[in-house]
């Protein structure tokens, strides 16, 4: 899928994604001419078509780790004890903003407080703060992320 | 207007570039493989993984160095019939994962062994499982690949790609991979699993390009336990009228055998333990045969 600027008849470029919510995705293009932006919405299921694909929505910055369409693709209640070719533990990609990044599977459990609290951040840094925010969790012994933790993890981090 | 063709990128995600790494991934990782070859069937339970597992088995017992994929994703058997479900994890080497191997070093991988246990379904993360049949086709074919090419196969002689019953399956096999070299299509002599793989040929045949193509008569008789007699368990000649009408060879016929059915329960292999059984000896056959098609062609 391409987008073009109707006025300048100029193809634009991927300005941010964000997402997901519920599955769907926000893409936003911006038009290198005028600046003007448009944002395309998918739906859940077409996410999810671009997700079977193994390519990532923003470009893909590092190649894949082997078996990432297995290791990332699996639901929690597939994989086994140490999932394909993970390095002790599941391992999670370094970039951010891209959709398979974005579904970032984790166990550990978020208050609703806690998880509306990140929609502050931007979507690109989003991923990567509630994965160091969850291994703080995990260090800490915690079972849930809730805003208390937040705010710990937050001046713990020097956040 | 500009029209799709007049723009180069698709403004910065890449899907295709990032296609293209996909693929260039599989040819590199394939170049050292001297041949690939698909065994499949258009019908189900007809003995695909007996006849694959076996006939790797057969080669490598000739000191061939074979590979051994199981490219049924939903329904992966091969890591019990060859034994290596019961060893460790596979282990990840650099950039690719390696695979485990079996007491006659044929190099195994399956979806099984990243699965939590036996009775784990391969389930794919999605906000709702409605609406997958969008979408789970790409998530099948995108794993199949990456057992495919993301394995440290090393240098091998044969990769043999174990694949489902569905006569789109070799299809499916055709997009993720470079070639494929010879399909040995597996069937009974039963009438309803000859038309069906009467279909599947016919549909290689004016759809594929897969230069070799053979029969496998699988379980037409059945070897007597007391004097080895051969005793035939459907009307003889069947297959070998469908051979000629579609002009494929029959590569070998495989007898049933209660001890190959219990070696691939138990992982052990049949023709390492059993080389005299006539199955086994039927395997060999099957092994120089495909090696002959392939160098012929
Ligand atoms: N020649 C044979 N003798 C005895 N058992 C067999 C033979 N061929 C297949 N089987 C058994 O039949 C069942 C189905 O075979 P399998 O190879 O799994 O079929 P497919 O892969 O086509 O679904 C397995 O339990 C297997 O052990
Ligand atoms: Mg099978
Ligand atoms: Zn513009």
């Amino acid at each position: 899928m391409k987008f073009l600027c109707v006025e300048c008849d100029e193809a634009m470029s991927l300005a941010e994604t964000r997402g997901p919510d519920r599955g769907s995705m926000t893409v936003i293009f911006g038009c290198p001419v005028c600046g003007r932006q448009t944002a395309m919405l998918t739906n859940a299921s077409e996410t999810q078509v671009v997700r079977s694909l193994g390519v990532k929505i923003g470009g893909q910055a590092v190649s894949a780790e082997p078996m990432e369409g297995i290791r990332t693709g699996l639901a929690a209640s597939s994989v086994g004890v140490s999932g394909p070719g993970a390095e002790g533990g599941a391992s999670k990609c370094p970039f951010t903003g891209m959709v398979n990044e974005a579904f970032v599977r984790s166990d550990m459990p978020w208050t609703e407080g806690a998880r509306q609290r990140m929609e502050n951040i931007p979507a690109s840094a989003r991923g990567m703060v509630m994965q160091s925010v969850e291994r703080y969790a995990e260090a800490e012994g915690l079972a849930e992320v809730t805003e208390t933790v937040l705010d710990r993890a937050r001046s713990g981090m020097g956040m | 207007m500009k029209t799709w063709h007049d723009i180069a990128t698709d403004g910065g995600s890449d899907v295709a570039g990032q296609v293209a790494v996909q693929a260039d991934r599989l040819a590199e990782r394939l170049s050292d493989i001297r041949y690939i070859v698909a065994v499949m069937s258009g019908k189900g339970g007809v003995g695909k993984s007996t006849v694959a597992v076996n006939l790797a088995a057969a080669l490598a017992r000739n000191g061939a160095r074979i590979g051994l994929v199981d490219g049924d994703i939903n329904g992966p058997s091969l890591g019990r019939m060859t034994g290596v479900q019961a060893t460790t994890p596979p282990q990840r080497t650099g950039g690719a994962v390696s695979p485990p191997e079996t007491t006659l070093g044929v190099r195994v991988m399956s979806m099984a062994l990243f699965l939590r246990d036996e009775t784990t379904p391969v389930t794919w993360d999605a906000p709702s499982q409605s609406g997958g049949a969008a979408w789970r086709g790409l998530r099948e074919a995108g794993a199949l690949r990456e057992l495919i090419a993301d394995t440290a196969w090393g240098a091998l002689d044969m990769l043999l790609v174990d694949l489902p019953p569905g006569s789109d399956r070799l299809p499916t096999l055709a997009d993720v991979a470079p070639r494929i070299d010879a399909a040995v299509v597996v069937t009974i002599p039963s009438a309803v699993a000859l038309d069906v793989v009467g279909r599947s040929v016919r549909m290689i045949q004016q759809h594929l390009d897969v230069s070799s193509l053979g029969l496998v008569e699988n379980m037409a008789s059945h070897a007597c336990p007391h004097c080895g007699q051969a005793d035939p368990l459907y009307p003889p000649g069947r297959t070998d009228r469908l051979a000629r009408t579609l002009d494929v060879p029959v590569l070998a016929r495989i007898p049933f055998d209660p001890v190959l059915g219990m070696a691939a329960d138990e992982g052990h292999s049949y023709v390492y333990e059993h080389p005299d059984r006539p199955a086994a000896c039927a395997f060999t056959e099957l092994a120089d045969q495909l090696k002959l098609l392939l160098d012929a062609s």
